[in-house]
């Protein structure tokens, strides 16, 4: 008997059909996955039924009997209010900030008629979503929880009132490794406790084996694919599932034996402190880095690898020049490398970013971006020699010349990104800082900026201090590794040796979870 | 955009309005006709009468419209100038200097401001100038602030980081990246500063503080029909309506611009 049942349901904004003839099924207890990459619109098919989107929804979704289709707005916030219950992807934004935990799980236990729950009451539902030391945390605000605490006061919201669907609008696409799998974990063993359904959207395709029992896998608003989770895991059969399974890094996939031979030292960091000042009145400065060695070769990838607010992004800042230097010597070749930086310093170390959208100025064309760097580090360079420095670059990063006279409003996430390692390139440096330089990216787009950055590594000899949560991803192109926890690095090593055999208890936490 | 498209076309009829009739009137601002002395309105060469010194109203209310517009623009423009410049520097160097900065913005703000005006005006005489001064001293303030807060939020924006790692100096990155991405929110505060700048110069007329006779202002001329407003209620009506709609119509452009740029 199932609970929750679309039968070739669409989706549909203004007269364009986004997503055609969804049909699934969830029995109480059972976890169904939509995957697929980002457009693929695995989102407006759990979102929509609910009147959660701008699209409106044709062919028949069925919740416990009952038709969503054409109910009217107040039919619906009574299933979201009473039956249904929403776990979202950035529990930041998805809280409110003004709010303390306690205010937000009143609200959300209150919310489908129950009494108001005391104080006991709040600290068991903490406790059943896992939060250490539930009774301190229920007088938090959301900035002060950390991104996995928050995750998990999301989901306690979410099943407050006892739902009877879970729709978990990928859950845990911005947390790290680790928190990903405790955060699956937590979800499993919820739906199996309270034989609660739910319908997972994810594109972390490695977890679903062990979390779903079906997996839906779209393409272009269509199923191309659908079966039991581990099937399908193992063996896809369609042709696009087979590319998104492919395109997830596993640490299962050998390691790469064709990376360049690193030469003499590049960067040195010796003792590399960063601290911050604290907020509040009486707050101590925060160590966002704490006394870090660092060195990396010539031609060689070094991967900086830790969760969220393990300071990694900050070494890679103030390696790159754009971040404070609080303690410590940082050099370059046998130069000291300080705030104030050569023309030739600038130029050899160059970063790119998370977000290839945010880091591109919305107002220039693509050409006067990737021309950026040239103009004031190579001022010996004529429009002309610009022009075709520029040209070079984008052919360099595989994107077509037309594109050069977009804004990057015209461009996709991953043409974007493309533009984004243009610019770091078109001034020849020795030196890509990349902070998370995939991780903004869906599965397919992020495997074919992996293959350009491997090409890059292989052919122009470039060293790359690659930041990421993902120990997988960096393990494809990656020499060496050091894992960072709270601002220090716990271990640091050749990959194969961390990967073989994880000393600190963070890299066999990252290792086990990838 | 529609929705901007009528309170525009609305304004630009004044403006137009302003600038064409005084050339097209027989009558200046300030001729005396002293055949018709208090005509009343729609009486034969004068639309809308003239006053109790027989000049021609409506000659008088397109002179008027022109000065307070141009008061408010001037105002405003330099407001905007300012402005802009100090909440980009204090936004940009942060620590310190913002601190500085913005407790100086702060400072100007808790003067009473009328006070500080009228003290002037008294000390130094009414002229145009101080007018200028007097507005210019308040109208900055905001804009400095809701410029600083952009530049912050700007400032550590990726392709603000990607531009000091291509070596950007801070002016440059501030004149390219920063200015053109804050253009839309300021253009749209400046488009709100200028209903308040008409109001406080019209306050400053209407105390007789503001502009000075010869010369007119809507204020001024709002105070005119106040004055003798039992007798002939045009006179205040006509000014004190076309004072209105500029407001309204400006008020209505500015928040559709902040709705779609901020």
């Amino acid at each position: 008997m199932s609970l929750y049942r679309l039968d070739a349901m669409s989706v549909a904004i203004g007269d364009r059909t986004l997503v055609r003839d969804v049909s699934l099924e969830i029995a109480p207890g059972e976890c169904v996955a939509l995957a697929g990459a980002s457009g693929s619109g695995k989102s407006l098919t759990s979102l929509t039924p609910f009147g959660l989107s701008a699209g409106s929804i044709t062919g028949s979704a069925m919740l416990e009997g009952q038709e969503l289709a054409g109910l009217d707005e107040a039919g619906l916030r009574q299933l979201r209010r009473e039956t249904v219950g929403f776990v979202f992807q950035q529990p930041l934004t998805a809280l409110t900030p003004h709010r303390t935990a306690a205010q937000h799980l009143t609200e959300s236990a209150m919310q489908a008629g129950g009494s108001r729950p005391d104080h006991a009451a709040l600290v068991a539902m903490l406790d059943a979503v896992g939060l250490a030391d539930p009774a301190i945390k229920l007088g938090r605000y959301p900035h002060q929880l950390s991104g996995g605490e928050r995750q998990r006061l999301m989901i306690a919201c979410a099943i407050a009132h006892g739902p009877k669907l879970l729709i978990a609008d990928e859950p845990v696409s911005a947390l790290d490794a680790y928190l990903r799998g405790e955060i699956m974990a937590l979800l499993t063993r919820l739906r199996h406790e309270r034989g609660m359904a739910m319908l997972l959207v994810s594109h972390d395709l490695a977890s679903l084996e062990h979390h779903a029992d079906r997996v839906l896998v779209m393409q272009d608003g269509e199923v191309v694919e659908t079966g039991a989770a581990q099937a399908i895991a193992r063996a896809p059969r369609h042709a696009y599932a087979q590319a998104l399974w492919a395109a997830t890094p596993s640490l299962k996939a050998p390691l790469p034996d064709d990376l360049p031979v690193p030469g003499a030292p590049l960067v040195e960091a010796r003792g590399l402190t960063v601290r911050f000042a604290g907020s509040g009145l009486f707050a101590r400065p925060v160590t966002a880095v704490d006394a870090v060695d660092l060195v990396l070769h010539a031609a060689e990838a070094v991967a900086l690898i830790g969760g969220s607010g393990s300071g990694k992004s900050t070494i890679g800042r103030a390696i790159a020049g754009l971040g404070p230097v609080s303690a410590g010597t940082l050099r370059w070749k046998d130069a000291p490398l300080t705030a104030r930086r050569s023309r030739e310093q600038r130029r050899s170390i160059q970063p790119v970013f998370q977000d290839p959208v945010a880091s591109l100025d919305p107002r220039w064309r693509v050409s006067d971006i990737i021309a950026e760097p040239l103009v004031h580090l190579r001022p010996d360079l004529t429009a002309w020699g610009r022009a075709g420095l520029v040209k070079k670059a984008l052919q360099m990063v595989e994107l077509d010349g037309a594109l050069a006279d977009r804004t990057p409003a015209g461009l996709s996430g991953g043409q974007a990104q493309r533009v984004a390692i243009a610019r770091a390139l078109v001034a020849e440096p020795e030196l890509l800082v990349l902070d998370e330089a995939t991780s903004a990216l869906d599965p397919l787009v992020g495997a074919q900026i992996v293959a350009l950055l491997k090409r890059l590594q292989r052919e122009q000899g470039i060293a790359m201090l690659v930041i990421t949560h993902d120990l997988a991803l960096a393990a494809q192109f990656c020499h060496r590794a050091a894992v960072l926890d709270a601002g220090r690095i716990v271990e640091s090593g050749p990959m194969a040796e961390l990967i073989a055999a994880p000393r600190a208890a963070m890299t066999q936490r990252l290792v086990a979870a990838s | 955009m529609r929705r901007i498209a009528l309170p525009a076309a609305i304004v630009a009829l004044v403006v137009l309005a302003a600038l064409l009739l005084p050339v097209l009137l027989p009558w200046s601002h300030d001729a005396i006709d002293w055949d018709h002395v208090r005509a009343p309105a729609r009486s034969p060469g004068h639309w809308l009468g003239t006053d109790e010194l027989g000049r021609d109203r409506l000659a008088r209310l397109a002179v008027a419209s022109r000065i307070t517009l141009l008061v408010a623009l001037a105002a405003a423009l330099v407001s905007m100038i300012v402005g802009i410049a100090w909440g980009m520097v204090a936004g940009w160097a942060g620590g310190r200097v913002d601190e500085a900065m913005m407790r100086i913005v702060d400072a100007l703000y808790a003067l009473p401001f009328m006070f500080i005006v009228i003290v002037l005006m008294v000390v130094f005489g009414r002229s145009i100038l101080l007018v200028f001064v007097g507005i210019g001293l308040v109208e900055w303030l905001t804009m400095a602030r809701i410029v600083r807060g952009q530049v912050m939020t700007l400032r550590h924006r990726p392709f603000v980081l990607a531009a000091q790692a291509s070596g950007a100096p801070a002016g440059v990155i501030l004149w390219r990246h920063i200015l053109p991405n804050i253009a839309g929110v300021a253009l749209a505060y400046l488009t709100l500063t200028l209903p308040g700048i008409i109001m406080i110069e019209s306050f400053l007329s209407f105390l007789g503080l503001g502009v000075q006779e010869p010369l007119t202002s809507l204020g001024i001329l709002v105070k005119e029909g106040a004055d003798d407003m039992d007798v002939e209620p045009m006179g205040l009506l006509v000014p004190g309506g076309v004072m209105v709609t500029l407001l309204v119509c400006l008020t209505l452009i500015g928040e559709r611009l902040r709705d779609r740029f901020a």
